[in-house]
């Protein structure tokens, strides 16, 4: 199959996924008890309240309820927050800048710090870098990284003070106007170096903490990727031909460990998105992860839905643009598998 | 690798052998013991000859292949002891490479002892040739040979060739390596515009480029002359493929391995291989992983290839009708060592270790009779701390007590021809055994 | 690994060997195997220690509420640092002893992980071996139920489905059980087929056995190995998302569960009180670090490749 049929097969089976997931998302809604439950009070009468049902379809059958959702949802009617005490759609952008930040930040983290770690061990394997990658591979599988969040909060914030908390020292970053969102991209853009130490120094630990699971994934992986091709007859063809070590791991060994390393760099962004949940209760982020946990608690449940579909169509999006990336790179690779 | 412009019209004393090995011992660290993988291997290959080395799989002659290219797996394998001298050629100064009756149309002229310039000193051993130890030579060192003195050939060049590379690119790679200053004279890029933007053209044309270069040299001053560079470096290419008889190089060059058959991936290869003209070549068993149709075909260009320019070739296998069709001089291994060398006719007509000969009995020919196909009995023996007997024992029909006490040492028999087994130890006569003798 | 059989096997009368005995023989190569990795034994060894704690958790310490997965709390008693007698690992803001917790954790995450993965497996495997088996139409919808379902990431889904239902722990092992099912129907899927169209089935076949014998004799017992991987690293998997969800607040407050533990402690860390979320997250991260590197290990003992040369 040639790349390009691939690619559109992918293209027109996402929107039949985003529906499903559209469809269990309603589901959830309607499982989780009354949806106009925010705007009843005890003082209504059964009249009023029947008006507000019919107002929200209610009295309808549960597809026709779907069909009304899911208009709404098309046209941006993501419903209340009852716990910003606006629309979800108002709210939504301003915090998902907030988490956009943190989760670029500790994608960089990761990838650059995972895919150095990975070919650094995996160039000298056995020897003591090697296994200290191993540790840290092994252990950040398995962290908790609300518990990581904490364990650094106790060492550089509650002990050293070297470190703060939250997303920026209203003070400094007041002055700064907004453009993206994104502090530390507004305070460059406003060419005020101090807001943007401040909002870099408060996106640091948060950063390290949500990096640290994914940076050990793609370390792991890129490790025993590159482990492999060294033991290939190409890297040996590629020394007789006279290139220098340099060149041999670079151009050729690094280079096809890469390969099997970027569908796991795309799974690491599903684990950065899960992960801003707990980062950002702990750090006390002002993102969408902390908001849909406030909602989680309060029953504010068209915030924790608009947050279920966005992130799915995010994770969908992602893991399709990984899959052509590797398709592109992998010559071997058989498409439609 | 030399100066060309200086250099001698001949040498005191030219050697006839191209590269040497002596005593050469490689060591395997395993769970239970040493592996004494290659043990106190010693033969030469004389300048201009295909000098065959056989043996079983794990015998040892694909590690003696790899060693004169320091492509041995050290660590975890030790290099015990050895040498391997090398003596290397450089361009003829009265063709540049294009072959004429001075250096007998092979383009290359044994190169002068640096310290000497082909008077013949000690440093040289009188030669006059320059001379060096492949096995202790500095890394920078042995990377301009390799490639460009010595090229190798592997056994399955799906596995030799990267798979994400088009087949341009990695033949690029060879000349990049080797032939910078050519590249830039082809490109019409001479000394003379020095500055920023040969310096720049120059790390393109070795490999030192960054994104930075890169990016310097897509921009409009420069990317004309990148282009004429890239075009050489293209027509390059497209000669080295079309000296292994592939039909159309230019639409080969933007092919990946995976699209090519397997005999065509082994003239990839062999072009790859022979594209610096090099001196000797190491052909690892280089037709055992094609079809038997293509095999022929692939054998036929080695042998073509090594008699136009007088390629020395070391030629692996384990495949003795093959050693026979095509060199000149045969080495049998047995259990890391050498067993028997000589001449291929005369070990073909009178083989004279009997390992040798069991290996010809077992070999079907047209005049085999039905059951006369006779296997070795036994096994390879284990490598590990070898005990200091014969390593044929408990397999050999012929053996005696003295043969479990020592090891035999190479010894000449006749004239091109030795063998390491004390039946032609005339000094032990009383204990030593006899082809007569069977002691089953 | 290649295994040379060693000569006393390879001297030996070859008898026929009952399958149960050929089956035994491979366990106990697997097992060897298992232990010659240094990682392995210590995820073993952590895994044998956790275990012990959670069922001898009423003998490690006694409790004295009614039910006992409740944190006893001692009012007179807050705040207390690691060392004090009594409170071995220190006490909570709400006088919750940190030790009692830990152990009780335990007790309750064996629980989890055994209910929640033993489900997720029976469920999984049936569902994922009969679309496997029968395919066709059936086979096409259940995987589309599939794909829509890891199309949501895992801790999202689970904290939604365990958002709606409300705050209990019941709820976070229901909500987990309904996101990770799929995963075993994939994977198991994906190996029927393979075994289905191996040689040994067209053989069975050709002999005339019937659908449902080629199913329950020589399909299924063939096809759990790579479930079995996933099962053993997903016992720690559950917990530590079952960990995140009770940190987040959707377990039940005052139960002694490591993640409810983590979250209360969380109050002290600003005044020092580093050890009530020390201890019960370090509880956490060796259950997960144990059940990874055992899963890991028994991956790389049953991997194919190696299995083909055995």
């Amino acid at each position: 199959m040639q790349l390009r049929d691939y690619v559109i097969r992918r293209l027109l089976v996402l929107p039949f996924l985003i529906i499903g997931v559209s469809m269990i998302v309603f589901a959830l809604t309607r499982v989780g008890g009354s949806p106009i439950g925010i705007y009843l009070s005890h003082e209504m009468t059964p009249a009023q309240v029947a008006e507000i049902e019919a107002r929200f379809h209610l009295d309808k059958s549960l597809p026709v309820q779907y069909f009304y959702w899911a208009r709404g949802v098309l046209q941006g009617d993501f419903g209340w927050s009852g716990v910003s005490v606006a629309p979800v759609a108002e709210v939504f952008p301003k915090k998902l800048a907030a988490t956009l930040e943190l989760s670029v930040a500790s994608g960089i983290v990761a990838v650059v710090m995972g895919l150095w770690l990975g070919t650094y061990a995996g160039a000298r394997r056995n020897r003591p870098a090697d296994h200290i990658t191993r540790v840290v591979a092994v252990t950040g599988a398995s962290m908790p990284n609300f518990w990581l969040a904490i364990l650094l909060l106790i060492i550089f914030w509650a002990q050293l003070g070297w470190m703060p908390i939250g997303r920026s020292t209203p003070e400094i970053i007041a002055l700064v106007p907004t453009r993206t969102g994104l502090y530390t991209i507004d305070a460059l853009l406003a060419g005020n170096l101090v807001a943007f130490g401040d909002a870099l120094w408060h996106l640091i630990l948060p950063a390290i903490t949500l990096g640290y699971g994914a940076t050990a994934i793609i370390a792991r992986m890129m490790r025993s990727a590159l482990v492999e091709e060294l033991q290939l007859d190409y890297v040996d063809a590629a020394r007789a031909k006279g290139l220098p070590e340099r060149l041999v791991l670079k151009k050729h060994a690094r280079r096809n460990a890469l390969i099997p390393t970027v569908t796991v760099i795309g799974l690491t962004f599903g684990f950065l998105l899960q992960g801003t949940v707990s980062v950002e209760i702990i750090f006390r982020w002002p993102g969408i992860g902390k908001w849909m946990a406030d909602s989680v608690l309060r029953g504010d449940q068209a915030t924790l839905m608009t947050y279920v579909l966005f992130t799915s169509i995010v994770f969908l999006v992602l893991n399709l643009i990984v899959d052509v990336i590797y398709a592109n790179l992998d010559r071997r690779v058989e498409l439609g598998k | 690798m030399l100066d060309m412009t200086n250099r001698p019209s001949g040498l005191a004393n030219s050697p006839a052998t191209i590269a040497s090995v002596r005593d050469l011992t490689v060591h395997f660290p395993s769970k239970r013991g040493m592996v004494h993988a290659v043990d106190r291997v010693s033969f030469e290959i004389r300048d201009g000859e295909t000098l065959g080395l056989v043996g079983e799989t794990g015998c040892g002659k694909s590690v003696t292949g790899r060693s004169f290219l320091q492509l041995l797996p050290i660590p975890p394998g030790i290099l015990a002891q050895g040498t391997v001298t090398f003596h290397p050629h450089a361009r003829c100064g009265a063709c540049a490479g294009t072959g004429c009756d001075a250096c007998n149309s092979t383009g290359r002229r044994p190169a002068a002892c640096p310290s000497c310039t082909g008077a013949g000193c000690a440093q040289c051993n009188g030669s006059g040739a320059e001379t060096v130890e492949l096995l202790r030579l500095p890394e920078d060192r042995i990377r301009r040979i390799r490639g460009d003195r010595i090229a190798m050939i592997f056994q399955d060049p799906g596995k030799a060739l990267n798979p994400t590379l088009t087949i341009g690119d990695q033949l690029s790679e060879v000349f990049l390596q080797h032939r910078t200053e050519e590249l830039l004279d082809a490109a019409g890029i001479g000394p003379e515009d020095r500055g920023l933007a040969a310096r720049l053209l120059g790390r393109l044309a070795s490999q030192r480029n960054g994104s930075i270069d890169n990016l310097l040299l897509s921009l409009p001053p420069l990317r004309g002359k990148r282009n004429l560079l890239l075009d050489a470096l293209r027509n390059n290419v497209a000669a080295a493929l079309a000296e292994t008889q592939i039909a159309n190089p230019y639409q080969i060059i933007d092919r990946y391995p995976h699209e090519l058959s397997g005999g065509m991936r082994q003239r990839v290869m062999i072009a790859q291989a022979l594209a610096c003209n090099p001196d000797l070549l190491i052909a690892d068993e280089p037709t055992t992983a094609l079809d038997v149709t293509v095999q022929a075909r692939i054998l036929e260009l080695i042998k073509d290839l090594q008699k136009r320019r007088q390629t020395s070739v070391l030629y692996i296998s384990h495949d003795l009708s093959l050693v026979r069709r095509i060199c000149d001089r045969v080495a049998v291994m047995y259990a890391g060592r050498v067993v028997e060398i000589g001449r291929t006719d005369r070990i073909f007509r009178n083989p004279s270790h009997p390992y040798t000969r069991g290996l010809l009995h077992a070999v079907p020919t047209a005049a085999t009779k039905r059951g006369q196909l006779m296997a070795i009995k036994g096994t390879v023996p284990e490598l590990v701390d070898p005990p200091p007997s014969c390593r044929f024992v408990g397999r050999c029909p012929h053996e005696k007590a003295l043969c479990r006490s020592k090891n035999p040492e190479l010894a000449q028999i006749s004239d091109e021809h030795s063998v390491s087994c004390f039946i032609h130890d005339a000094a032990g006569a009383a204990d030593a055994p006899s082809f007569d003798e069977k002691t089953q | 690994m290649v295994d040379l059989p060693s000569p006393s096997r390879a001297a030996a009368p070859v008898v026929r060997d009952s399958a149960f005995r050929v089956r035994m023989r491979r366990v106990r190569d697997l097992t060897a195997q298992i232990l010659s990795n240094p990682a392995t034994v210590i995820g073993s060894v952590i895994i044998l220690a956790m275990f012990a704690m959670a069922i001898f958790a009423p003998w490690l310490t006694a409790p004295n509420t009614p039910d006992p997965y409740q944190m006893p709390r001692d009012w007179a008693a807050t705040r207390m640092p690691p060392g004090t007698p009594g409170y071995l690992l220190g006490t909570t803001n709400e006088g919750g002893d940190v030790l009692y917790g830990v152990i009780w954790g335990a007790r309750m995450s064996l629980q989890l992980s055994l209910v929640v993965v033993g489900s997720v497996l029976v469920i999984g495997c049936i569902i994922g071996s009969l679309a496997g088996f029968i395919g066709g139409k059936l086979d096409e919808i259940l995987m589309r139920i599939v794909d829509v379902f890891l199309s949501i990431p895992e801790l999202i889904f689970a904290l939604a489905i365990a958002a709606v239902l409300g705050p209990s722990f019941g709820n976070i092992m229901f909500a987990l059980a309904m996101v990770m099912w799929v995963k075993y129907a994939r994977i198991m899927r994906a190996r029927v087929i393979q075994i289905k169209n191996s040689e040994y089935i067209d053989a069975a076949r050709i002999i005339g056995d019937s659908k449902l014998n080629i199913y329950l004799r020589d399909i299924l017992p063939n096809s759990f190995t790579p479930v079995m991987v996933q099962a053993t690293l997903d016992m720690g998997n559950v917990v530590l998302i079952a960990a995140t969800l009770s940190f987040i607040g959707l377990g039940e407050a005052g139960i002694a569960e490591w993640g409810v533990l983590v979250s209360e402690g969380q109050a002290g860390i600003a005044s020092g009180r580093w050890w009530a979320s020390t201890f019960p997250g370090l509880m956490i991260f060796l259950w997960g670090l144990a059940f990874n590197l055992v899963g890991d290990g028994l991956r790389d003992a049953l991997d194919p490749r190696t299995e083909s040369s055995r």
